[in-house]
């Protein structure tokens, strides 16, 4: 594997909160590589740091120690406006919940990292997405007026449309039924098969966690072990290994 | 449940900052006034106590027999004679009396030169006295050299005479009346104990010089000494016994007590002036209390909810928030007060140091604590009702609910209660301008406070369309961020409205002063338009020696002078203002407001509106009763300007009824051809000499002094708004800081998708400019609209055209948007600072 086809990576990730007595040490030396065109689901116990994982991988959250880097862009050492720019540029995000701008309509939702960067938004792509993820009629509406569900296709359209580098979702079906989780997170698969998206998910659902092409467990904020090819059978055996 | 209140608010204090700010600026305002006027109020009762103190009684002309309208500190000539000073000096009991004048003149300093101009006269007034050598009477004490015996000497108080430039023996010159007098100075005096004369000038001659420069035969005042062992209520009974008419004996004590309570009352309206103001101030920060409130209610739907599931009653609630609002005026109030009286030492202080001795003590009177506190009180309770009502209604559901909005009310009952409180407004202020009811500012300030409340809430409904037709224009400038700007307006489009709103209020008020002094500026230069005068003759000092008169009239070039004499005279037992005018020549100098013109006045008498009011037509016949006699006249005309003088007649008929009638304006007529610039300096030269303090004012420059006063008046109501103006800028402050609060998760997912900071602190600038923008351009459709009607409304006043002042206008519009920035800046600097990975983590 060379550096070239990486999307992200991490060396010596440690992430540090709090001083003195109080410290905890969230990350203790991460070594991650993600590859391009992979769906890596992140797993682990609550406390383990995966969040932390994402959230320094995404520059979201700054290293204590160790460095981290972006499509070949180191940005552990970039000031806040760069880190900005690099995440308008090469990063889509999925959260749990709250991913849209109440005040915008589905349309004006997915746009927004285009609209930010001033960027033209392709037809072809776009209707493309909303194709799949079965938006059409939804696009006038406002946030509030969408289901659940509707609000995470239109989350991840939106991490679609400008084509990142990399996605990073964070527990995306967390607050949706089994039925409209299992529809995302099979959208999220057609993108990394189809499109060629690269996404990095943290899930602790080992249903939601057997979608990716290679899962990482992470434990006491470090990675403990990795799976491929994974299935929730198989992802349920190890989490119970650890302690679950 | 005051605990919890004090703990709800010190757990989030910040919110409530802004809030408490704005409640403390109002209150400043109204505890510096009272302060401030109470002290001068001290001072000057001081003062009183000091002139009267030594003088047991004082035989003076009874204030009830003189008109209203002239200056009641100006006793009339030649009240007394030497023979009701000798009858008084009869009386037991008394052990002395003197005979007092008073000089109409001015001490000038030793290197006065004359400038004519009405400016370069200015200073502190002079208080010329005759000397009896009687510090009881005098109210002053020789501390160097001698009293002035012989008829060329004076003394001057020791304060005037190191600032005026003399030493004892130096030749001091004071111009009166009658000319400038050289007179040696043979020694210094102190009034009173401390020489506090609020920097006035005091200077004493003997009794001789004294009535030939006052021109008088008689005295203005006498003072009396009582025997010791007298009582001097007994004696001014025994002295008022043997009095001439319209002349009165009053003991010192009450005399100072008349006095002070006279004054006071001056200072009253001071108080009530100044703190309409601050009750402006207070209006305006009522609008962001119900806002904070507002939102501070909806952020915590939740948590009420919570509390009325676990068994927390809608009233308990209610008087939760109420306590909150208790707590925060207190804590206002105290800081207004402290910051005020503060403020007004701090002013006192600055003052003194170029008046001199001016306030008394500065205390912090009662009545400005309980002002502080009870107006404090009043309008943050009153504001927070509204909003602790709706808190009660919240239902325990309201905890399950996922996200806590305000509820999306439609605005039609919004809208039409505001249509229906402007319309009531428009009408009661119609009615108070036009209808000429008794008290029609009444009307008039009901009606603009309906007015803006009606406006206020109809203002969310033109946000809506307004944010619409903006969304295009902001996101084509700036993108995104223009787009969620107008977004974030639109979404509370009350909390914007009332945000909006509050600065409207202080820009109305602006906004109609200004289109009123503009419009009182085109009056003033329509005014001067007419005029033919090539100079206007003024005297600081009060009335323009006749002397001068003829001096000017005396000089080659000048083709006439014509004068208006000022007095007063009963119609009916109805004092009213007489003007004296030449029909011959005023005419030529000044286009006056009338109808016909002066050269119809037949030696009859001119009316103007407030007498044409009470009934009284052209054909009529009025009789006049002047002090020196009456005159039966027929009404020949109409002078159509109010406020100057109520009745116009000619020198002979003016002579008739008051004698020799005092002049203060002049106009000066020059020949054709001649250059007036020349000839001012000639006439000036002429004046010299005998009038130096007489000033000729052109008409450009008399009228560049009416707009500099008019700007003035501008100034000072402009500052007094200032207060109204700060807490409105507050008020959007304040708004945008609670909606970022509110937004967080909002502002953290556009900040993780890649929205730079500088973006965001756009974002929250734009929308505050709008905001600031919007609220002034209401103002100034209001103001000038207001203004306009009360100019349309002072027509008989000489007002004819209502002049926009676009100046003004742009300014302010320009200056809104400056503030918007300004008011930005707390809230989007929270916003651009604020923490991505917390954002997102937000509750709700």
């Amino acid at each position: 594997m060379t550096t070239v086809t990486l999307a992200a990576s991490m060396r010596g990730g440690t992430k540090d909160y709090g001083s003195g007595d109080t410290a905890v040490r969230a990350l203790d030396g991460v070594n991650v590589d993600i590859a391009r065109h992979e769906f890596t689901a992140i797993m682990g116990p609550s406390g383990s740091g995966k969040s932390t994982l994402l959230h320094t991988l995404a520059g979201l959250d700054r290293l204590t120690a160790g460095e981290s880097s972006i499509a070949d862009i180191v940005i552990t050492s970039l000031p806040e406006a760069k880190v900005t720019e690099v995440r308008r540029e090469h990063i889509g995000f999925v959260f749990q919940s709250f991913n849209l701008i109440p005040s915008l309509t589905g349309r004006e939702n997915i746009t927004l990292p285009l609209d930010i960067s001033g960027k033209p938004v392709d037809p072809a792509w776009f209707d493309e997405i909303i194709g799949i993820l079965g938006l059409g009629d939804r696009l006038t509406h406002l946030p509030a007026e969408l289901s659940g569900g509707q609000q995470q296709r239109v989350a991840v359209a939106r991490a679609l449309v400008a084509r990142p580098e990399i996605i990073f979702a964070d527990e995306p079906s967390g607050n949706l039924d089994s039925r409209s989780g299992a529809e995302l997170l099979g959208f999220m698969r057609r993108a990394v098969k189809e499109f060629g998206q690269t996404i990095v998910m943290v899930t602790h659902d080992p249903t939601a966690a057997s979608y990716a092409d290679r899962i990482l467990f992470l434990e006491d904020g470090q990675i403990v072990d990795e799976m491929r090819e994974p299935t929730a059978d198989r992802v349920l055996d190890r989490m119970k290994q650890m302690g679950h | 449940m005051f605990r919890l209140a004090v703990k709800s608010v010190r757990h989030n204090p910040k919110r409530l900052v802004l809030t408490a700010i704005a409640v403390a600026l109002g209150v400043t305002l109204v505890a510096a006034t009272l302060t401030l006027t109470n002290a001068l109020s001290s001072g000057f009762s001081q003062l009183f106590e000091e002139i009267y103190a030594g003088t047991d009684v004082i035989v003076e002309q009874d204030p009830a027999a003189v008109a209203d309208d002239e200056d009641p500190f100006a006793a009339g000539d030649d009240v007394f004679t030497a023979e009701s000073l000798e009858a008084i000096r009869a009386i037991d009991g008394v052990e002395r009396a003197e005979g007092g004048i008073q000089v109409m003149g001015s001490v000038l300093a030793a290197d006065f030169e004359p400038t004519g101009d009405l400016m370069g006269a200015g200073g502190a007034p002079s208080q010329i006295f005759n000397w009896a050598g009687d510090p009881r009477i005098d109210q002053a004490t020789l501390v160097e050299g001698v009293g002035p015996a012989a008829d060329d000497e004076i003394v001057l108080d020791l304060d005037a005479a190191p600032r005026l430039g003399y030493e004892i023996g130096d030749t001091v010159m004071v111009a009166t009346e009658s000319g400038v007098s050289e007179l040696t100075l043979v020694g210094l005096v102190r009034f009173g104990e401390s020489n506090s004369l609020q920097g006035a000038t005091l200077a004493y001659l003997t009794e001789d010089a004294a009535a030939e420069l006052a021109g008088a035969d008689g005295y203005q005042q006498i003072s009396v000494i009582v025997a010791e062992g007298a009582d001097a209520a007994a004696v001014a009974d025994s002295i008022g016994e043997v009095l001439p008419d319209g002349t009165r004996a009053i003991t010192g004590e009450d005399k100072a007590a008349e006095q002070t309570e006279a004054l006071d009352e001056v200072f009253q309206y001071i108080d009530i002036f100044a703190i309409a103001f601050a009750l402006i101030a207070l209006f305006v920060g009522s609008y962001i209390i119900v806002n904070t409130f507002r939102i501070i209610v909806t952020q915590r739907t939740r948590e009420f909810g919570l509390m009325r599931a676990i068994g927390v009653t809608g009233r308990q609630l209610r008087s939760m928030i109420l306590l909150e609002a208790v707590v925060i005026a207190i804590v206002a109030s105290t800081v207004g007060l402290v910051v005020g009286y503060l403020g007004a030492l701090g002013l006192s202080a600055l003052v003194e140091r170029f008046t001199g001795d001016l306030f008394g003590t500065v205390t912090l009177p009662l009545d400005a604590v309980l002002a502080s506190y009870v107006l404090g009180a009043i309008v943050t309770i009153a504001s927070a009702l509204l909003p602790a009502i709706h808190a009660s209604t919240i239902s325990p559901m309201e905890a399950l609910r996922e996200a806590a909005t305000e509820s999306k009310k439609p605005l039609a009952r919004r809208n039409i209660v505001g249509a229906a409180m402007a319309l009531l407004g428009v009408v009661a202020i119609t009615v108070g301008l036009y209808m000429g009811l008794e008290r029609p500012y009444i009307y008039v300030g009901v009606g603009a406070v309906l007015l803006v409340l009606g406006v206020t809430l109809l203002a969310a409904q033109v946000l809506v369309p307004l944010a619409y037709a903006l969304k295009a224009a902001l996101t084509r400038v700036f993108r995104v961020d223009g787009k969620l700007a107008a977004n974030n307006i639109r979404r509370e489009p009350r909390r914007s409205a009332n945000t909006a709103a509050a600065l409207m209020i202080g820009v109305m008020l602006l906004a109609l002063v200004a289109t009123f002094t503009e419009s009182l500026k085109s009056v003033v230069s329509e005014q001067f338009a007419g005029s033919n005068a090539d100079f206007f003759v003024v005297n600081p000092q009060g009335p323009i020696p006749p002397g001068a008169l003829e001096a000017i009239e005396a000089e080659d070039g000048v083709a006439f002078v014509t004068s208006t004499g000022l007095g007063t005279v009963t119609v009916d037992g109805t004092a009213m203002s007489l003007a004296v005018i030449d029909p011959d020549t005023a005419e030529q100098a000044f286009d006056y407001n009338n109808e016909p013109d002066f050269d119809r006045l037949d030696g009859g008498v001119f009316i103007d509106p407030t007498v044409a009011e009470t009934g009284v037509e052209v054909g009529d016949e009025l009789t006049l009763e002047g002090s020196e006699g009456s005159a039966t006249l027929t009404v020949t005309g109409e002078y159509l300007n109010a406020g100057d003088a109520q009745l116009w007649v000619d020198e002979e008929t003016g002579a008739a009824l008051l004698g020799e009638v005092e002049v203060f304006q002049s106009m000066v007529v020059l020949d054709d051809g001649v250059d007036a610039t020349e000839m001012r300096e000639t006439l000036l030269a002429a004046l010299a000499d005998d009038f130096p303090l007489v000033a000729l004012q052109t008409p450009d420059a008399f009228q560049q002094l009416a707009n500099q006063f008019i700007d003035l008046l501008l100034g000072v109501i402009s500052a007094l708004l200032g207060a109204a103006l700060i807490v409105a800028i507050l008020g959007v402050a304040n708004t945008l800081l609670l909606s970022v609060t509110e937004r967080t998760r909002e502002i953290g997912l556009l900040r993780a998708v890649g929205v730079r900071r500088s973006s965001v602190w756009r974002m929250i600038t734009i929308e505050s400019m709008v905001m600031s923008v919007f609220g002034t351009i209401l103002g100034m459709i209001l103001g000038v609209g207001l203004g306009a009607a009360l100019v349309l409304a002072l027509e008989e006043f000489g007002f004819s055209t209502v002049t926009v002042p676009w100046g003004w206008l742009a300014f302010y519009t320009v200056a809104a948007a400056i503030a918007g920035v300004v008011a930005a800046i707390w809230p989007a600097w929270r916003a651009s600072r604020m923490d991505i990975l917390q954002a997102i983590a937000t509750d709700g």
